[in-house]
């Protein structure tokens, strides 16, 4: 047993002031009865000032010791080692990613590691320092370096789970950064260990050890984690992939909805494990279609998704050239692109066209708007300097996002404009003797090829369509994206030429302004449903939707993980001495002087 | 000096009289039925005449049928011997009011309707010993008297209701009231007992303060008998507050017990009753006055 608080021992010198009292006699007013004899034998000490007089027993005085020694060992704050062992700074990793909803325990997952981080809490000692970070898609810090309880009791208890994902990498590199070397430091996992992929190598080791705690026990649940609208040749239809992620055999009814009307309702059967693929009707000029299962499993995230079943506005390009098939293919792959091939004669300006392709041709005034200006001609103000021979290419920046996927390891180039002195913009294509692709944002997004596509294997390679691809919807981003996203995955809206004002309308009903001015990141798409994008243009209100649906395998199976692989311990400078934590016992000992001291109060006032 | 009883207070006293449940006994006229025979309106019997009887009383109707001398015998009205002891004791002088002087008004009402009805009343004060006038009160004339000696009556002293028996023996039949707190080491029960022996009908009267009823303080004190002046420590508490209203309780009932059982009316009164209230309401309702 541990004393918080020694010095609070040094209130039991009331104890001899009591019974000082009781010896101090009382001065007594005398009263005059008529018959002393109706009057019983009774004399109680409850005053005292006058000395002295022989110590008398008396229930009183018992209690009065009781309650004040019982009052003393509550002020001095006594605490048994608790189960637990703790480091000086605990951190604590809450788990509050989507599939911490799933109530397998009860209430849920979530409530259920509240509870055992409160138990934590309580444990801490006097010296003990807590952080509490919060895993989900985007760890956050709840409490930082705590020791006050009560103040990590209040952050506690305003945690509530996202639909996200849990990145217990992030979360795990910001703990590791708010640990100080020599550090006395452990970290506490509570979750379900249905996390991202964690990095387990040696250069991600932890400056401290981490001690898991599983939440949950069922993975028990039927979820959908698929539903796209595809258009055929006569008909649309909605895929929709279902799948029965527990052991046991399912039943359950689907309702298939478009715009919130009812189409069809299916009884399906899916044994443990089992998924089916269902192929269901989109009405022609249906704007958002649902599907949801009624199987009363322990999750219910994943029970219920959307998608928007308009078509994308389509988007007009120009392609002027002599003649480029590679280029033709790679730019019609785009379902929404609606191409124009034309020969470089018959160019005129137009403002018809979304973007302006000019392969080896260049128009005598440049479009305002997007354009790829390929091989310009000399005498084109973006032409570069005299050709030279070029061999191999490379990425200026591997990790920028206009080269996703493209490999460009066996691409070569046999000759290119010398773009050197170019000031076009960035280079995103490169050889050691000049750019070869520069591409930049202002005033528009535009892209310039240093070389004829032909004089290259570029377009022989797979990277090809892929660039194009990539630059395509760089350059002519859908105004919203009509496909589903993942909860608290951004999305990217550009707002519509001449648009006035851009809102978002939330599932739950909130309403975001975004810039009209620029390009916008929306990003608070933590719940799952259909989103609303109006924009005012000219006077009319154009709608288009996204939705967000949970849509993650990973997080549907829901079975929690037993043991998680994390990363190393470090050869760090933290010290490891875990102790005990405390389990403080004060307020039962205070609440049965409590009771002494109602006893006390009982009895003065019975007489006794 | 202020006056016993106030005189509107008198005069609605004398539309009272005592109510005796037996005929009584006494030594001189009055308005009493009484067991004896004598001059009245009310027919009682016939009896043969002997000689000294008075011949007035001769029924010559009944010689004329008969031809032996009658005597026509009539209901005799006489006094009603009222005796009315006072308890003056030190425990008697406690209370607001004071219990001595609530006892001496109360003592003061029950005699006046007695002398006006010309019935005889004699006076009986006590506290260690008892302690009478020579002669009983008769007649109106003697209220005066009487108010006089009840106001210079001293209050103190030992109560000891076993030297009642006496004097309560020498009573001749008639109404006995005892007025008292019942208070007191000794016990009533020989002077109630003393009572039914003498052949007295009546009643005891316990009177208390309101403060000896239900005590209007708490706390530590040192307690002090009114009569005995011993003094003991004590801590009034709900709990001793129970007690010592059980003790008086049963006291109370020790005395009224005593006195049912003897044929005698019983009633505790509360000196912050008005004397009025007690004689119009207590006693009447007990059936000692209508």
């Amino acid at each position: 047993m541990t004393l918080l608080a020694p010095l609070a021992a040094a209130l039991a010198l009331t104890l001899p002031a009591i019974v000082a009292l009781y010896f101090l006699r009382i001065r007594r007013q005398t009263r005059v009865v008529p018959d002393l004899h109706l009057w019983p034998d009774q004399i109680l000490d409850r005053q005292a000032n006058v000395p002295w007089q022989r110590l008398r027993f008396s229930w009183l005085l018992l209690l009065q010791l009781l309650a004040v020694a019982v009052l003393v060992a509550a002020a001095v704050q006594p605490a048994l080692s608790a189960g637990t062992s703790l480091a000086r700074h605990s951190v604590v990793l809450l788990d509050v990613s989507a599939s911490m909803q799933a109530h397998d325990v009860q209430p849920s997952r979530l409530d259920e590691a509240k509870r055992q981080v409160a138990a934590v809490i309580d444990q801490l000692g006097p010296q003990d320092r807590m952080t509490l970070i919060g895993v989900s898609s985007a760890p956050r810090i709840l409490a930082s370096v705590v020791g006050d309880r009560d103040s990590l009791h209040r952050a506690l208890t305003d945690v509530a789970a996202t639909n996200g994902a849990a990145d217990l990498s992030s979360a795990l590199r910001l703990a590791a950064g708010l640990v100080r070397p020599g550090d006395d430091a452990r970290a506490y996992l509570f979750s379900d260990g249905i996390v991202g992929p964690l990095r387990t190598d040696s250069s991600n080791s932890l400056p401290f050890p981490v001690e898991y705690h599983p939440i949950g026990v069922s993975g028990e649940n039927v979820g959908l984690t698929s539903l796209v609208v595809r258009t055929g040749a006569q008909s649309r239809a909605g895929y929709l992939h279902v799948q029965n992620f527990g052991q046991q055999s399912r039943s359950f009814s689907l309702d298939w909805r478009a715009d919130g009307q009812l189409l069809d309702v299916r009884q399906l059967t899916l044994a443990g494990g089992q998924a089916a693929d269902l192929v269901l009707p989109v009405p022609a000029g249906a704007t958002l279609v649902s599907a949801h299962l009624d199987a009363g499993d322990v999750f219910a995230l994943d029970d219920t998704v959307t998608a928007v079943a308009r078509t994308p506005r389509v988007f007009r390009v120009l392609l002027v050239t002599p003649g480029n098939v590679f280029l033709q293919q790679a730019i019609g792959v785009r379902a929404d692109v609606q191409l124009d091939v034309i020969a470089p004669a018959a160019y005129k300006s137009s403002t018809a066209y979304a973007m302006s392709i000019f392969d080896r041709y260049s128009p005598p005034a440049l479009p305002d708007g997007p354009f790829i200006m390929i091989d310009p001609p000399a005498g084109s103000p973006l032409a570069g300097g005299t050709g030279i021979g070029i061999g191999r290419v490379r990425a200026s920046d591997a990790g920028d996002p206009l080269l996703t996927n493209v490999d460009l390891q066996d691409v070569h180039v046999a000759r290119s404009q010398d773009l050197r002195l170019s000031q076009f913009g960035r280079a995103l294509i490169t050889s050691p003797q000049t750019p070869l692709l520069v591409v930049r944002d202002e005033p528009f997004r535009q892209v310039l090829f240093g070389f004829d596509i032909h004089e290259s294997d570029l377009p022989l390679r797979i990277a090809f369509p892929i660039l194009v691809q990539n630059l395509s919807e760089w350059m002519l981003p859908p105004s919203v994206p009509s496909h589903s996203f993942h909860p608290d995955e951004p999305v990217t809206i550009v707002p519509e030429p001449g648009a006035a004002s851009v809102t978002v309308v939330r599932p739950d009903g909130g309403r975001r302004s975004l810039a009209t001015s620029s390009i916008s990141t929306f990003a608070d798409t933590d719940l799952t449903g259909l989103y609303t994008v109006e924009q005012a243009v000219s006077g009319k209100v154009d709608r288009s939707w996204f939705t967000v649906n949970l849509f993650s395998d990973q997080i549907s199976q829901l079975k929690p993980a037993s043991r998680l692989t994390l990363p190393p311990i470090g050869n760090t400078t933290t010290v490891h001495s875990a102790h005990h934590g405390l389990l403080e016992i004060w307020p039962w000992i205070a609440l049965v002087a409590l009771v002494i001291v109602v006893l006390e109060w009982l009895a003065f006032h019975r007489g006794l | 000096m202020t006056p016993l009883l106030e005189p509107p207070l008198l005069r609605r006293l004398e539309a009272l009289a005592l109510q005796v449940r037996r005929e009584v006994s006494g030594q001189m006229g009055g308005e009493r039925r009484s067991v004896a025979r004598g001059r009245s309106v009310e027919f009682a019997d016939f009896r043969n005449y002997t000689p000294g009887d008075d011949y007035r009383l001769i029924d010559w109707n009944a010689y004329a049928r008969l031809d032996r001398f009658m005597l026509r015998l009539f209901v005799a009205e006489q006094e009603l011997p009222l005796s009315i002891f006072v308890d003056l004791s030190g425990s008697m002088d406690w209370g607001r009011p004071g219990k001595a002087l609530a006892a001496k008004r109360l003592a003061g009402a029950i005699a006046y309707v007695a002398l006006a009805a010309l019935d005889r009343v004699r006076l009986t004060v006590f506290a260690a010993s008892p302690t009478s006038a020579a002669a009983p009160y008769r007649g109106r004339r003697a209220v005066a008297d009487l108010f006089a000696r009840l106001q210079s009556l001293p209050v103190g002293g030992r109560t000891d209701y076993a030297k009642l028996v006496w004097p309560i023996g020498r009573q001749r039949p008639g109404m006995t009231v005892l007025i008292s707190d019942g208070l007191g080491e000794s016990s009533m029960d020989p002077a109630i007992a003393a009572l039914r022996r003498a052949r007295q009908e009546g009643a005891v009267l316990q009177l208390l303060a309101p403060q000896e009823i239900k005590p209007d303080w708490t706390g530590d004190a040192t307690l002090r008998d009114s009569e005995t002046g011993v003094e003991r420590d004590f801590t009034f508490t709900p709990l001793t507050q129970g007690v010592y209203l059980e003790a008086l309780a049963r006291r109370t009932q020790e005395i009224e017990r005593s006195a049912h059982r003897r044929g005698l009316r019983f009633a505790r009164l509360s000196t912050d009753e008005p004397v009025e209230d007690m004689v119009q309401l207590t006693l009447r309702r007990l059936g000692l006055l209508s």
